[in-house]
């Protein structure tokens, strides 16, 4: 068990410009803590954990595990694990040689390597599979076989890559619940990486949202759905995404086509003090409902209805000054309006807006 | 990708190919079973009718070629030698192979090509040369400085094979041993030799049979009779063929004990040949 800390680290690829693969990225895990380091490609999650486990360069600032400098410790002297997106199982080794592979290196007496395998393998569900090789296992033994070898090394950091990437979606969904449930259980710090930001908000006791190798946010899936940063991690997080548009401000609030959204006075003074007439408006679709004959609302025509069973998610195009501006808004799934309709759209709640600096993107409401 | 497979599959070209390989392959084999056929035949037979089958059943011809000749005495020598310098590079080879295909350094790539070079360097070419330097290092009629000169010499094409071969291995894979606790020689032995089987033996057997077959460099090396290899054997026996009356049937059993051996070697292991070159190619 460990905490973690990224002190101002950055790995930098040569090049012409020279790449900043990881940009001053500072960032302390507790013990026990389980982190998801989420974000597009390229923005340097995988790089920033490879850091971490000792197979990428730190070229400025420091990694410290439990408290240890180990910035140019190699891998082996970590104490660390790590689940690889492929899997990364040695293909000529049986699957109970994978799991105890660590172990034998470290000359562990070979009755208590077989001891901690089964165990590991009676946790993951892998008795029945020890004495074959990966090749005759299916993705999903696979990504097992990859956690058991991780689990019986008892690191003090599990760090793992995608690991899920590489199964169908059903048992993604299942796996996921189970990693999270194993990392509860074992209680070891945990750092994971991953794209998919449903993983990133399940898993997470926090969430690290990172882009162009530059921190954007860390905080609690909740914290980061309801206060993002700014607006990049405004878009990143929720499925669908918020819908963020650039929209004139009055003194009332912002104007959109027939709504004015009130806004606070906090966040009108934060606008005026930058000397702004417009700011990125956002709302998420569930925020936004169809309104009656008789309330105020945007008009919108009806583009695409997407029926998810419960809900239904309505694709629009709303007039914001000149151009029209497509929006995502959550129904009831029971009632969905029809393709080619004109609906009014407003608020559920005046408060679950947010506003961000048109060119900055910096969160402007407190 | 499946549109352009099934058009490769039936088009003319595909079919000019086809032919050409069969021919091919007809011609080795029909060569090959003369071969074999005319060292079972008696020698005034042979010259009566060179492609009849009168007189075949000579077992003879191949004792004959073996007692006459020296060939036992030469068959171990080209066993030690052959064996020895084949196993020896791949065992040479292989750590240097696989630190060029993992160090990504200026001088790596210029190694690299430094070993490239060596592939392109025909053996006539520098024979002089290498004659003088094993005078000097009284390595000159010695099968020492034979297998010497073989390691040195197969050197350079089975490290340029073994790269490509270690190049081509997943690295996350020995990323995973290296977190596991493995170090780079351990990294090596228990997961890089062990993955690229294929590629090592593929780097054996090419060796054994090029090394096998090997002639200049034994001719110009070696003088004992006792100290001789099959390929001088051979050409021993078609001198002394030369002056007492050529026995054909004797000297075809003589070129089929040569071949034999490297024919059975390719019959057992000639898929693992192909595999391993091909290996990384495609996928």
């Amino acid at each position: 068990m460990a905490e973690v800390a990224y002190v101002n680290a950055s790995r930098v690829f040569p090049g012409t410009p020279p790449v900043r693969a990881v940009d001053n990225l500072e960032l302390s895990v507790a013990d026990g803590e389980f982190l998801v380091l989420v974000g597009p490609s390229g923005s340097g999650k995988s790089t920033a954990l490879r850091m971490l486990a000792g197979l990428e360069d730190v070229d400025e600032g420091a990694i410290t595990i439990g408290g240890k400098d180990v910035t140019n410790t190699p891998p082996k002297g970590r104490d660390i694990a790590m689940v690889f997106q492929s899997y990364a199982l040695y293909p000529h080794m049986t699957v109970a040689e994978n799991m105890g592979f660590a172990l034998k290196l470290r000359g562990v007496p070979k009755a208590q390597i077989r001891e901690k395998v089964a165990e590991a393998a009676r946790m993951l569900d892998l008795t029945k599979y020890l004495d074959r090789k990966p090749k005759a296992l299916s993705g999903g033994q696979r990504q097992r076989v990859a956690m058991g070898r991780a689990i019986v090394r008892e690191p003090s950091v599990f760090l793992m890559d995608e690991p899920l990437s590489n199964l169908d979606a059903k048992l993604r969904v299942e796996t996921r619940a189970n990693i999270a449930a194993l990392q509860q259980r074992l209680g070891t710090t945990t750092i994971y990486v991953t794209h998919d930001q449903v993983e990133a908000m399940t898993m997470g006791h926090r969430v690290a949202v990172l882009k162009d190798g530059v921190l954007q946010q860390c905080a609690s899936p909740r914290e980061l759905y309801d206060r993002p940063a700014n607006a990049f991690v405004a878009s990143f997080i929720g499925s669908p995404a918020m819908n963020l548009k650039t929209v004139p401000l009055t003194a009332e609030g912002a104007r959109l086509d027939g709504l004015v959204v009130p806004l606070s006075r906090a966040a009108l003074d934060g606008a005026a003090a930058e000397g702004l007439s417009e700011v990125t408006f956002g709302v998420r679709p569930e925020s936004l409902r169809l309104a009656s004959a008789d309330e105020d609302g945007m008009e919108m025509t009806v583009e695409l209805v997407e029926e998810l069973g419960a809900d239904a998610y309505v694709y629009g195009s709303v007039r914001i000054g000149e151009h029209p501006e497509r929006f995502i808004v959550r129904v009831d799934g029971r009632t969905p309006p029809a393709f080619g309709q004109q609906v009014k759209v407003t608020l559920r709640d005046a408060d679950e807006v947010h506003l961000f600096h048109p060119e900055t993107g910096l969160r402007l409401s407190a | 990708m499946v549109a352009r497979s099934m058009r490769a599959e039936h088009g003319p070209l595909r079919r000019v190919g086809t032919t050409c390989v069969w021919s091919l392959v007809a011609f080795n084999l029909g060569v090959l079973a003369w071969m074999l056929l005319t060292a079972l035949r008696e020698h005034t037979a042979i010259f009566r009718s060179p492609w009849g089958l009168d007189t075949a059943g000579q077992f003879g011809n191949f004792l004959k070629a073996w007692n006459d000749s020296d060939f036992g005495r030469a068959a171990l020598n080209t066993v030690l030698v052959v064996v020895g310098a084949s196993v020896t590079v791949v065992a040479v080879s292989a750590p240097a192979a696989y630190a060029l295909a993992r160090t990504r350094t200026r001088a790596s790539g210029a190694l690299s090509t430094l070993f490239a070079v060596g592939v392109g360097v025909p053996v006539q070419v520098i024979v002089v040369p290498l004659f003088v330097m094993m005078q000097d290092a009284g390595l000159v009629n010695s099968l020492t400085g034979l297998f010497v000169l073989y390691v040195a010499l197969s050197a350079p094409f089975t490290v340029f094979l073994l790269t490509g071969f270690f190049g081509s291995l997943p690295e996350e894979v020995e990323e995973a041993a290296a977190i596991d606790g493995a170090g780079v020689v351990g990294t090596f032995v228990r997961i890089a030799l062990p993955l690229a089987r294929g590629g090592l033996l593929t780097a054996l057997l090419l060796n054994l049979v090029g090394l096998w077959n090997e002639t200049l460099l034994a001719l110009v090396l070696v003088q004992d009779g006792e100290k001789q290899t099959l390929p001088l054997a051979l050409l021993g026996f078609l001198q002394t063929q030369q002056y007492s009356g050529a026995d054909y049937g004797v000297l075809f059993a003589g070129v089929a004990i040569l071949v034999l051996p490297v024919l059975a070697l390719y019959l057992w292991l000639g898929r693992r040949i192909i595999e391993g070159m091909t290996v990384g190619a495609v996928k």
